[in-house]
């Protein structure tokens, strides 16, 4: 195969067996690679009501068919099971370098199956895979963990590990790779500490071969001419990181401040990547192949705070931040560094602090059970209790556990704000309509990278959308849903995707991207066919999750969302009127009025 | 009368000397257009740039208010 390596690695921990599988060709271009593999994986062999922290879950690793090709951008993986925070599904998805190197041992996919007896991590050199014991890694921190694993295996290994939050099972428990990227969201990690898998560490040299070389690399070489220029002329993502957000966010009053109380922060600009960089940036960073860089490296150097690392991204300042109501900078990125070396997922961890903290002011959660005072703006409040949720320590135990079962405790899981139970991202969607859409419908609950339509409402990409505008949006959600997928599978990231690989028209025809994929597979890729793989692949998953016992009751957002106006900013007053999306949703994605695939539909992709 | 120019993200480099934070000031006369205001600014135009009026994307032809923050920043993909 070409692209492809078409070889899955299969690794049963309870057992210790390990061995290789080939892929059936049909089944690869069909469901496209990474993301697409992964639910037609766990469809055919999980039962989707599977307790997600038994041996019965199973973990998937996946790679896409222009990962570790010369695709700019094509360093990304997915990490795909049951979730143990939503129920549904996880897609989490994450760059750096440890998604190539996984590539280049000549493997697509590593699934993981029942649970290790002792704890264990997974070494693979080109193909070759063994089980070596961790014990002597169980309750090292992330950065520990990378480090003892390079030098037990090789220095240029690639490393992907949980910290003390998988370990103790915490549902907002990510996988770090590279120490400082995260595979984040839906508690990924929690599933691999249950599977007492420490780490993966990988090294390989054998990249893919592709179908058609010269015109994949004469493709490539126009999107990076392309992307440097744009960078050239000042990249808001090369200069400031995505950090450069919350004063556009504030501006149209969706930066979540105070647990989404509001969609306006009196201290957006304090947290913005013009303050990052001016105060802590050592220099932008780069995953693998990318001409973007909008990663930060950063070091800061003001007690207590003191410390360097990666981030924070966009998304982490909306979450520890002015979720939280912090507008101190330093508290922020500390916070950053923090949740990377326990393996927490930021923006779940701030938002359920966030939760901790309405609870609190409103006096339902007593001080007593905390052991500290707990309101919005106390930085070291935050810092602490993301330390404590790390660990899992004192009330951090309850933390540790989601906003959603936090805040159900306490008897008003309304003020969990979350959608399926995940915590939302940083767009208050009162303001962006189509992103209250995404959230409700998502199959992974509420997340921006299950189909960003905030590139339109809120940046401009490629064209501008009015967020406070119900028409057209049901249809833009389901095309934006269908078209990460396709994305997430090829194994690329979004951010240079969206814009290059696609028509900058308000249809974004995947111009650029299919051709990549036919370029790289030769498997018969054109725009219709790679559309309709991405629709196909999200209706597999659709179908896990109706399978799991999701219903439309469950396509929702809280109540504040659907009944409390937004207070102040240019979205004042509005709500998101879900229930007048999201009949229109289903009837374009061919459902039925429960927001179950019909037969019809099924047949059209495939999959009846 | 008076509005408010804001300049965000890499936009923030057209700022004037010795703007506090994101904004400052201009005097426009009355009838004055939002198109208008933003040819005379050095930024990029047409869909490169993303424009808002009070944070809400101004209708076509709309005319300035006293007080009316116009804010600008380069349309690309973020967090």
């Amino acid at each position: 195969m070409y692209g492809w390596h078409g070889k899955v690695l299969r690794v049963n921990l309870t057992t210790g067996e390990i061995r290789t599988e080939s892929v059936d060709p049909q089944m690869a271009r069909d469901f496209i690679g990474g993301r697409g593999w992964a639910i037609r994986y766990l469809y055919d062999e999980i039962d989707p009501r599977v307790e997600p922290l038994s041996p019965e879950n199973k973990l998937i690793f996946g790679t896409g068919p222009l990962t570790a090709t010369p695709a700019p951008t094509g360093n990304r993986y997915m990490v795909v099971t049951r979730s143990p925070l939503t129920g549904a599904l996880s897609c989490s998805n994450s760059g750096g370098f440890f998604p190539t190197e996984m590539k280049r041992t000549g493997l697509d996919l590593f699934i993981f199956e029942g649970r290790a007896e002792r704890p264990v991590y997974l070494w693979v050199r080109d193909g070759k895979a063994e089980l070596r014991p961790a014990d002597h890694l169980w309750g090292k921190d992330v950065f520990e963990t990378e480090d003892a694993v390079r030098a037990e295996t090789e220095t240029h290994a690639r490393v992907a590990c949980i910290g003390p939050a998988g370990e103790r099972l915490a549902r907002i428990a990510a996988i770090m790779n590279d120490k400082h990227r995260a595979a984040a969201r839906s508690g990924v990690g929690a599933v691999m500490g249950s599977k007492n898998l420490k780490a993966v560490a990988v090294r390989g040299t054998r990249a893919p071969a592709l179908a058609h070389p010269e015109e994949m690399k004469a493709l490539c070489l126009e999107v990076v001419e392309e992307v440097k220029k744009a960078v050239e002329a000042g990249s808001s993502l090369r200069v400031y990181g995505t950090a450069y957000v919350p004063p556009v966010t504030n501006e149209v009053g969706i930066l979540p401040t105070r647990n989404f109380q509001t969609g306006v922060f009196a201290h957006a600009e304090d947290i913005s990547g013009r303050a990052l960089r001016s105060k802590y940036l050592i220099r932008p960073k780069a995953c693998y192949g990318c001409p973007i860089a909008c990663g930060r490296l950063t070091r800061v150097n003001e007690p207590p705070y003191v410390g360097e690392g990666e981030g924070p991204e966009y998304e982490t300042i909306a979450s520890v931040g002015s979720a939280c109501g912090v507008g101190n900078l330093a508290a922020i990125t500390y916070a950053n560094y923090l949740c990377n070396q326990l393996g927490l997922d930021t923006i779940s961890t701030g938002v359920t602090i966030a939760c901790a903290m309405e609870l609190y002011e409103r006096g339902i959660l007593p001080e007593s059970d905390i052991g500290m005072p707990l309101r919005f703006g106390d930085a070291d409040a935050m810092i602490e209790m993301v330390r404590r949720a790390g660990l899992r320590e004192g009330f951090g135990d309850l933390i540790a556990e989601g906003s959603y079962r936090l805040a159900e405790r306490y008897g008003h899981p309304e003020y969990a704000i979350v959608a399926k139970k995940q915590e939302f991202p940083g767009y208050d969607p009162r303001g962006a309509k189509g992103m209250g859409l995404l959230y409700a419908t998502s199959n992974i609950g509420a997340s921006h990278m299950a189909g960003d339509i905030a590139y339109m409402e809120v940046f401009g990409v490629p064209k501008r959308l009015d967020p406070l505008a119900i028409e057209d949006k049901p249809a833009y959600v389901k095309y934006f849903e269908d078209i990460f997928t396709i994305v997430d599978a090829a194994g690329l990231c979004v951010f240079l995707s969206i814009r290059h690989l696609f028509e900058p028209t308000y249809r974004l025809e995947p111009v650029r991207i299919s051709r990549m994929m036919e370029y790289a597979t030769g498997a018969g890729y054109d725009e219709e066919t790679l559309l309709k793989a991405g629709e196909r692949v999200y209706n597999l998953e659709r179908m896990f999750l109706i399978r799991a016992g999701f219903t439309r009751a469950d396509d929702t957002l809280p109540p504040r969302m659907l009944g409390e106006p937004m207070p102040e900013g240019a979205a004042k007053g509005h709500v998101v009127e879900l229930d007048t999306m999201l009949p229109e949703y289903y009837r374009l994605r061919g459902w039925d009025e429960n927001g179950v695939p019909t037969r019809e539909k099924l047949a059209e992709l495939g999959l009846a | 009368m008076r509005v408010a120019v804001k300049l965000l993200a890499t936009y923030s480099k057209y700022l004037p000397e010795g703007a506090e934070g994101s904004a400052y000031e201009v005097e426009v006369t009355p009838g004055t257009t939002v198109d208008e205001l933003v040819a005379t600014l050095p930024v990029p135009g047409g869909d490169a740039s993303v424009v808002l009026v009070n944070g809400r994307g101004p209708q076509p032809g709309q005319v300035l208010r006293e007080g009316d923050v116009v804010c600008l920043f380069p349309a690309i993909a973020g967090g």
